[in-house]
C-alpha cells in the first residue's frame, strides 16, 4: 500500500495531459497549452498515452458523446478536468493533479470520472452511471492491473463502436452510426480470419475490400479524423475512407452549431467591423499570433517538435503583449530556421498543391491564394513572411481597417468567414493523398473552426 | 587483445546499456526544457524517469478483437532485441560474447525491431497503430540496405566479422577517418532503427503516435525503453566499428570507450531535434538513387585496399 502510494505520487508529479478543445475554446486551449509547457507536463496525441484529460472551452452537447469515448478509453488512473475559461486553467490543472496523486482507494467511487468538479455537476459523471452507459465496457475497473486477463470473447463487441473513433484516430467521432465506422475501421481482418459464416473476431465484421487507385483490391477503411485529434482543428470532423495509408475517399460532416463562439483569432476585425476603433497594431499582434498557432500545428504534424515549440513560445509572447523589440529578433531565427530548412522543403514539396486560380475559384482569400507555388512549403513560407510583416508593425496606431486589412485566414467577412472556402476545399484536396500528407494539408490551410461556428450563429439570428 | 567474458560481464553489459540509455534521455529532456524556456535543473533532466512508476501503475488495454500475443511479442522484442545486441560489443578490452560473426550477430538483432515494431502495430487492431507499423517497414527499406553497407565496410576493412578485429584492424587509423561515409551511414541508421527523432515516423504526431498510440503503461514502457537502449547500443557500437574501440593514449581502454560513447550519444541527441521527422516516401528515394550507391562504392574502398595489400 505504502508503496503504490508513493509510485502514485511520484507518477501524479509528471502527467501526460489529452488536451481536448471544444469549438470555441481556443483562448483557453492557448492558455493551456502555455501552462503545460511551462510545467512540463507532456501534452498526449491519445487517450492511452494520457492519464489526465483536459477539456479546454465551453460545453458543446453535440460533441458530448464522443468525450465521453475519449474518457472511457483512458487507462486507469486517470481524471477528466475541464476549464470553460483561460483563468481557471492553471486552477483546474492542480487540482487534477492532486487528485491524480491520491491512491485509488482513498478516493472513493467517484474518483477519476468526477473531473468536472467546481462546476455544478457534482456526480453528474461518477463511477455508477458511467458503468451503467457502458454495461459492456466492463474494462478492469475493479483493480485495474488485471485487465489484461479479462476474456475478450462475446463481450467485447461492445467496444466495436466504443472504440469506432479512438482506433482509427486515436480520437473518437461526433455521430450515432459510429459502430458501422468502428467494425470497418477496426476490421483489417481481410487477412485470412475467417469469413462467410464463421464467427467474427471480437463480433467485428470485416472490412470489404475494393479496387484502389492503382488497380489492386485493397481493405476499405473507415477512419474519422476528428473531432479532437491532436494538432487538429478542433471540432472539424472528415470521414475519410483509406485503403492502405492513402484517402480514397473524404467526407466533410457539418461543423458543431455548439455553444456561443466567437473567433479569437478574427476577434479584432470583429470589433472593427461594429464599429469599435481597434488600431492596426493590435491587429498585427493577432494576425501573427494566428500564424505562428498555425506554424506550430503544422511543425508538430511535420513531426519537428523542437521547432513547434519555438513557434508556439513566440505566439505566447505575442499575445501576453511583449514589445516588438524583444519579439523581432526571435522572430527573424525562426523563420530563418524553418523558411530556409532544405530538409522541410524537400519533405513537403509539392504536397497539396492549389493553384492561385483554383484558390480564387474557391474563393478562397488570404495567405493561401497568395501563397505563390501553391503547395505545403509555399504556404508556410507565405505565413512565415506574413509573420515578419506584422511583427514590424506592432507598434503601428492607424485605426483598422476591417475590409482593406484582412484577417489571418483572409477578408473578413461574416457572412461568408474566409474559414468557410477553406474547409469546402479540404475533401477534393485529400482524395490521393497519403494519410501523413493529408494532415500536413489540413495543417497547411489550418481553417479556424470558430469562425463557421460564427457564422452559423448569425445566419441562425438574422 | 579482448579478453573472454567473466561471469560479472553478462549482468554488467545490459546495465551499463540502460546507463547510457537513461544519460541520453535526461540529455534529451534538458534540451527539450532549453528550447521550452524552463530553467535547467538536475531535476528537469530525471523528470522522463516519472515515466516508469506510472507505467507500472497504468491499466493495460482493452481493445476490440487484438491479436494480444503477436502484440505482446512485438513489445517485448524491441528492447530485448537492443539488450541481445550489446553482448558482442567491446568495452574497453571486454566483451561478453566474443562471436567470430558479431556484426552480423548486431544486423540481425536490430533487424528483428522489424518484426518487433511491426507485430506492434498489427497488434491493437486500430487503423492507426497498422500504419505506424507499415510505416516502419517502408522506413526500413530505405535504411537497412545503407546501414548494412556501412556495417560491411567496416567488416571489409578488417577482414573480419568479429567486432574485436574489427577494433584491432583500427590501430593508427579510425574507420571513421577513412570511411567517413560509411560512419555517417551508420549513424542515421541507428537514428533510423531507435525510431527517434527525424525517424521518428512509424510513432508520428500525424497518425497520433502510430505504433505507441494504442499503447499504455508497461507495454508502452517497453517500447519507449526499446527506442532509447537501442540509440545507446548504436552508439556504442559505433565505438569499436569505426572510431578505434578502447584505444587512446594516456587512459585506460574502459575509460576511452567509455569518452567515445558518450560522445556519439551527445551528437545522437543533439542531431534528433534539429531536423523534422522524414516521410519514408522522400526517403526511400533519397536512399535507392543517392545513399545506395554511395555506400556500395564506400564498401569498395577498403574492398581494393585489402586486395592491393
Amino acid at each position: 500500500m505504502g508503496l503504490t502510494a508513493a509510485l502514485t505520487r511520484a507518477a501524479a508529479a509528471r502527467p501526460r495531459v489529452l488536451l481536448v478543445t471544444t469549438p470555441g475554446g481556443t483562448p483557453v486551449r492557448l492558455a493551456a497549452e502555455k501552462e503545460l509547457r511551462s510545467r512540463d507536463w507532456p501534452s498526449a496525441s491519445t487517450p492511452a498515452g494520457a492519464d489526465l484529460m483536459l477539456v479546454a472551452g465551453p460545453d458543446c452537447s453535440r460533441l458530448g458523446p464522443a468525450l465521453e469515448r475519449l474518457w472511457q478509453d483512458m487507462p486507469r488512473p486517470r481524471v477528466r478536468v475541464r476549464a470553460v475559461t483561460a483563468d481557471e486553467v492553471a486552477s483546474v490543472l492542480e487540482a487534477g493533479r492532486a487528485r491524480l496523486a491520491t491512491p485509488e482507494g482513498d478516493r472513493g467511487g467517484a474518483d477519476r470520472t468526477a473531473g468536472e468538479h467546481g462546476h455544478g455537476e457534482p456526480g453528474k459523471h461518477d463511477a455508477e452511471s458511467v458503468r451503467a452507459d457502458h454495461a459492456k465496457d466492463d474494462r478492469g475497473f475493479e483493480g485495474g492491473a488485471h485487465a489484461r486477463h479479462h476474456d475478450d470473447g462475446p463481450e467485447a463487441s461492445g467496444h466495436g463502436g466504443e472504440h469506432a473513433g479512438h482506433g482509427g484516430t486515436g480520437h473518437g467521432d461526433g455521430d450515432d452510426d459510429h459502430a458501422r465506422h468502428g467494425h470497418d475501421g477496426h476490421g483489417h481482418t481481410g487477412h485470412g480470419h475467417g469469413h462467410g459464416g464463421m464467427e467474427m473476431p471480437g463480433g467485428l465484421a470485416m472490412a470489404e475490400p475494393g479496387e484502389d487507385r492503382d488497380g489492386l483490391t485493397l481493405d476499405r477503411l473507415h477512419v474519422p479524423l476528428g473531432p479532437f485529434l491532436a494538432d487538429w482543428p478542433a471540432g472539424l470532423t472528415l470521414r475519410v475512407v483509406l485503403q492502405g495509408d492513402v484517402v480514397q475517399r473524404a467526407d466533410l460532416d457539418d461543423p458543431p452549431a455548439g455553444g456561443p463562439a466567437d473567433p479569437f483569432w478574427s476577434r479584432p476585425w470583429l470589433r472593427a467591423t461594429t464599429g469599435e476603433p481597434v488600431c492596426v497594431g493590435e491587429a498585427a499582434r493577432r494576425r501573427a499570433a494566428a500564424h505562428l498557432d498555425s506554424l506550430g500545428r503544422l511543425l508538430s504534424v511535420a513531426g519537428w517538435p523542437a521547432e513547434a515549440v519555438t513557434a508556439r513560445r513566440l505566439r505566447d509572447d505575442l499575445l501576453e503583449e511583449a514589445p516588438a523589440s524583444a519579439i523581432l529578433p526571435r522572430a527573424e531565427r525562426f523563420t530563418r530556421r524553418v523558411g530556409r530548412s532544405r530538409t522541410l522543403y524537400w519533405l513537403t514539396r509539392g504536397v497539396g498543391l492549389l493553384s492561385a486560380a483554383d484558390a480564387r475559384a474557391a474563393s478562397v482569400t488570404g495567405p493561401a491564394v497568395r501563397a505563390a507555388g501553391g503547395d505545403v512549403p509555399a504556404r508556410y513560407r507565405q505565413w512565415l513572411t506574413e509573420v515578419m510583416d506584422a511583427v514590424r508593425q506592432l507598434d503601428a496606431t492607424a485605426p483598422l481597417n476591417p475590409v482593406a486589412q484582412e484577417s489571418p485566414r483572409g477578408r473578413w467577412d461574416a457572412e461568408r468567414p474566409p474559414s468557410a472556402a477553406l474547409v469546402k476545399l479540404l475533401p477534393r484536396l485529400l482524395v490521393g493523398a497519403e494519410l501523413g500528407a493529408a494532415r500536413l494539408v489540413v495543417a497547411s490551410l489550418d481553417p479556424d473552426p470558430d469562425e463557421l461556428t460564427a457564422c452559423r450563429l448569425e445566419v441562425a439570428r438574422g | 587483445m579482448a579478453e573472454a567474458g567473466t561471469w560479472w560481464a553478462l549482468p554488467a553489459a545490459p546495465a551499463m546499456l540502460l546507463v547510457f540509455a537513461v544519460l541520453a534521455v535526461a540529455a534529451d529532456a534538458a534540451l527539450d526544457a532549453r528550447n521550452a524556456g524552463r530553467r535547467i535543473t538536475a531535476h528537469t533532466a530525471v523528470r522522463p524517469l516519472l515515466a516508469v512508476p506510472r507505467a507500472l501503475l497504468a491499466q493495460p488495454r482493452r481493445l476490440p478483437a487484438p491479436d494480444r500475443l503477436l502484440w505482446r511479442a512485438g513489445v517485448i522484442t524491441v528492447p530485448v532485441a537492443a539488450v541481445l545486441a550489446t553482448l558482442v560489443i567491446p568495452f574497453g578490452n571486454r566483451v561478453v560474447a566474443d562471436l567470430s560473426v558479431g556484426v552480423v550477430w548486431f544486423n540481425a538483432m536490430e533487424v528483428l525491431t522489424w518484426a518487433g515494431l511491426w507485430l506492434a502495430g498489427w497488434g491493437p487492431n486500430a487503423a492507426f497503430s497498422l500504419v505506424g507499423g507499415y510505416r516502419f517497414l517502408a522506413l526500413g527499406l530505405a535504411y537497412e540496405l545503407p546501414l548494412m553497407f556501412a556495417l560491411i565496410s567496416a567488416a571489409t576493412g578488417a577482414e573480419s566479422l568479429r567486432v574485436t578485429d574489427i577494433v584491432g584492424a583500427q590501430h593508427g587509423l579510425w574507420y571513421a577517418v577513412w570511411m567517413p561515409f560509411a560512419f555517417v551511414l551508420y549513424l542515421a541508421g541507428v537514428l533510423a532503427f531507435s525510431f527517434l527523432g527525424p525517424f521518428a515516423y512509424p510513432l508520428g504526431r500525424d497518425v497520433a503516435d502510430g505504433v505507441l498510440g494504442e499503447t499504455s503503461g508497461v507495454d508502452r514502457l517497453l517500447l519507449q525503453a526499446g527506442r532509447w537502449l537501442w540509440l545507446a547500443a548504436g552508439a556504442a557500437m559505433a565505438v569499436p566499428l569505426f572510431l578505434g574501440g578502447g584505444a587512446g593514449p594516456g587512459l585506460p581502454a574502459w575509460a576511452w570507450s567509455l569518452v567515445k560513447t558518450l560522445l556519439v550519444l551527445a551528437v545522437l541527441v543533439w542531431t534528433l531535434r534539429r531536423l523534422p521527422m522524414l516521410r519514408a516516401d522522400r526517403y526511400v528515394e533519397l536512399a535507392w538513387v543517392v545513399l545506395l550507391p554511395l555506400s556500395v562504392l564506400q564498401a569498395l574502398v577498403p574492398a581494393l585496399v585489402s586486395l592491393t595489400r
